[in-house]
């Protein structure tokens, strides 16, 4: 076993001198396994990335929320269908209704009021600052009950100012940036729609996938209304998503009690499909994994192609090699290596030579998932680089077995007499 | 002569004391339909350190029977004993142990690592030995000490002169202590000056108890040996000692 060892690390040796020696060649040959491996990492940091970003950012509407919707919810590819845009609207009486299932803890509506009267963008202004892109959303002091909006000054709306349809508000974090940089927003007023409302707290900064800094997709450039006071702002409201909270541990339970309910409101018919769409942090997480599983199967194929290459560039590179060094193959045969040496030589020079080009993509790879990760959720697996090393590695071993066994095959004497 | 034991595994098996025995060796090549001999029925035995030249013209046989002094090949026919090891029916993975234990060789053109220093290229016998770098890095050097280049190791090849590099090849077939160092025109790719100084490495080693077989085409050469066997026509014409 040590002479074996000691064999082998005289190969690695051998192998490594032979790299420095024909450095431009060695990286010619190694860079489809290079890119392939890049390939590799890439993707499934990217993968990865977003994943966990997505379960995170799902996780923290809470692993009781239900969410009730007209449309399907969840990652969707191109238009909904002209049946999925006729269907009705959830109202608000559907919100209320949910509360008396045994297993719903509570339910609040949504009520979006974004854009006003006539489709214009609702237009908000405070301290001489004007914009019109914040989400405005009414709702019902319950929201509180959900724990899915964490309070870090001021309070929620109560009852009675729900009932009284005061003007009243909670403003998310990136609103607090935009309007009361430098102070507490508490007690400030704020105009919308040429309303005034007063601001009573605030909310935390939400985790966050893509679309932090005030965007369309920023969940935090939100401001939360009562309910009558949303209207006021746009009476013809009608585009209300629901959020349910089942009670402890009884979450499929509870969906399957609002689906039943829903169904018997909106008048589905026996037989047919839902015409709105329930969605939980697992069933969005699921649908998530489903779509980056194809994905990961796309990246397998794509980086096995750029291996492949890379692969038969070895090949190619190892049987020149076998060749230019038949007096070599000779001479170490002329003086004790048998077939088994040989072999040996020219395979883990090959694993050697694609290991480091393994090498190589992974430092590249690492530093560009490092550039990525500045503006996009990446995280590198740890399966990854190792799964990519030993891959090239492999690669080297199978392409080179057909030149190293050339070379162990060569005579001798023919080697010795080669010019 | 005691030929009980077959399987040749000490030195005392095998025909008598001697190092090398040849018995009814034939090397036959198939040339389409026809048979080429280039070996007919050569017998003859080498002594521990004897200074034997083989000499004979080009296409005599001379270079066909070095390789199957040297293991490189297997005879067709007869019998081939080194060192008390029946090498004519062993298998390439037997004969690679037996050339890396039993045999040295000095080639005409060196025969050397163009890329590996000089110590590498004396070490490279010991790695296919299996033996542990330190051990193997004292006995290479100690070998290249011994042909008076202890101050060349970390030389490769070509920062070498000639004679220099032969004179690593002489180290490196030295260095694991072989049976028999076989030389093929080592002179050949020689000035005469250098030549003569190869020659005179020769003479010492063999004065230090190596056993020495020359292949050679030149007569002056052949005559610094003590024996001198002569071939033609894949037989032995004459087989004389001169000293």
């Amino acid at each position: 076993m040590k002479i074996a060892t000691n064999q082998f690390y005289e190969n690695l040796k051998m192998a490594f001198d032979t790299l420095r020696s024909n450095k431009l060649r060695s990286f010619l040959t190694i860079i489809g396994v290079v890119v392939g491996v890049i390939t590799v990492m890439l993707i499934s940091s990217i993968i990865s990335g977003i994943g966990l970003a997505v379960e995170k950012q799902v996780k923290a509407f809470g692993t009781r929320s239900i969410f009730i919707y007209k449309q399907e919810i969840g990652i969707r590819f191109g238009r909904p269908s002209r049946e999925e845009r006729m269907r009705p609207d959830l109202t608000l009486d559907d919100a209320l209704a949910l509360r008396e299932l045994s297993e719903v803890e509570t339910s609040v509506p949504f009520l979006n009021v974004s854009s006003g009267f006539f489709g214009n963008r609702t237009i908000v202004s405070a301290g001489g600052k004007q914009t019109q892109n914040i989400q405005l959303s009414g709702t019902l002091p319950e929201i509180e009950k959900t724990e899915t909006q964490v309070l870090i000054e001021g309070r929620w709306f109560t009852q009675s100012e729900s009932d009284a349809k005061s003007d009243v508000c909670l403003i998310g974090d990136t609103v607090k940036d935009t309007f009361f940089p430098y102070k507490s927003a508490i007690g400030e007023t704020i105009e919308i729609n040429g309303r005034e409302f007063r601001i009573i707290g605030q909310l935390q900064k939400k985790e966050q996938l893509v679309g932090g800094g005030g965007g369309n997709n920023d969940e935090s450039n939100t401001i939360f209304l009562p309910f009558h006071a949303a209207l006021r702002i746009k009476p013809n409201a009608d585009d209300i998503f629901v959020l349910a909270i089942a009670k402890p541990g009884r979450l499929n339970e509870a969906r399957d009690q609002i689906e039943d309910l829903l169904r018997v409101r909106r008048e589905v018919k026996f037989g047919q499909k839902n015409n709105f769409s329930t969605a939980t942090a697992d069933s969005i997480i699921d649908q998530f994994k489903s779509i980056t599983a194809g994905v990961a199967l796309a990246m397998v194929v794509i980086s096995s192609i750029g291996l492949m290459i890379g692969g038969i560039g070895v090949m190619n590179i190892m049987l020149v090699s076998v060749t230019e060094r038949t007096r070599e193959i000779g001479i170490r045969k002329a003086v004790g290596a048998k077939r088994s040496d040989i072999l040996l030589q020219f395979l883990i020079e090959a694993g050697t030579l694609t290991g480091f080009g393994g090498l190589v993509g992974l430092g590249i790879g690492w530093i560009l998932t490092l550039l990525i990760s500045i503006v996009f959720p990446s995280y590198v697996p740890w399966w990854a680089p190792v799964g990519g090393f030993f891959a090239s590695v492999g690669i080297g071993l199978i392409f080179g077995i057909w030149p190293a066994w050339k070379a162990a095959r060569l005579d001798p004497i023919e080697s010795l007499r080669y010019e | 002569m005691d030929e009980q034991n077959g399987n040749g595994k000490s030195a005392a098996s095998g025909p008598g004391e001697a190092l090398i025995s040849m018995k009814n060796i034939w090397k036959t090549y198939q040339m389409g339909t026809e048979e080429l001999h280039a070996l007919r029925d050569v017998s003859f035995e080498v002594r521990r350190n004897e200074y034997l030249a083989i000499i004979g013209p080009s296409g005599s046989g001379k270079s066909t029977l070095m390789n199957l002094i040297g293991c490189l090949d297997s005879p067709t026919k007869g019998e081939y004993w080194i060192n008390g090891n029946l090498v004519s029916d062993m298998s390439d993975d037997e004969l690679a142990r037996i050339r890396n234990k039993e045999i040295g060789f000095v080639f005409q053109t060196f025969n050397l690592l163009a890329r590996a220093t000089a110590l590498h290229n004396v070490e490279l016998p010991l790695i296919y030995a299996g033996m542990r770098a330190a051990e193997r890095h004292d006995q290479a050097l100690a070998s290249l000490t011994a042909v008076e280049l202890g101050d060349r190791v970390t030389h490769r090849p070509n920062e070498l002169s000639g004679g220099q590099r032969q004179r690593v090849a002489i180290a490196r077939a030295l260095v694991n202590n072989p049976s028999i160092l076989l030389a093929d025109e080592p002179t050949g790719a020689l000035d005469s000056k250098t030549s003569i100084e190869i020659m005179h490495l020769f003479e010492k080693l063999h004065s230090d108890g190596n056993t020495i077989i020359l292949v050679t085409h030149e007569p002056e050469i052949a005559e610094r040996a003590h024996r001198v066997i002569t071939i033609r026509d894949g037989r032995i014409e004459k087989d004389e000692r001169i000293k």
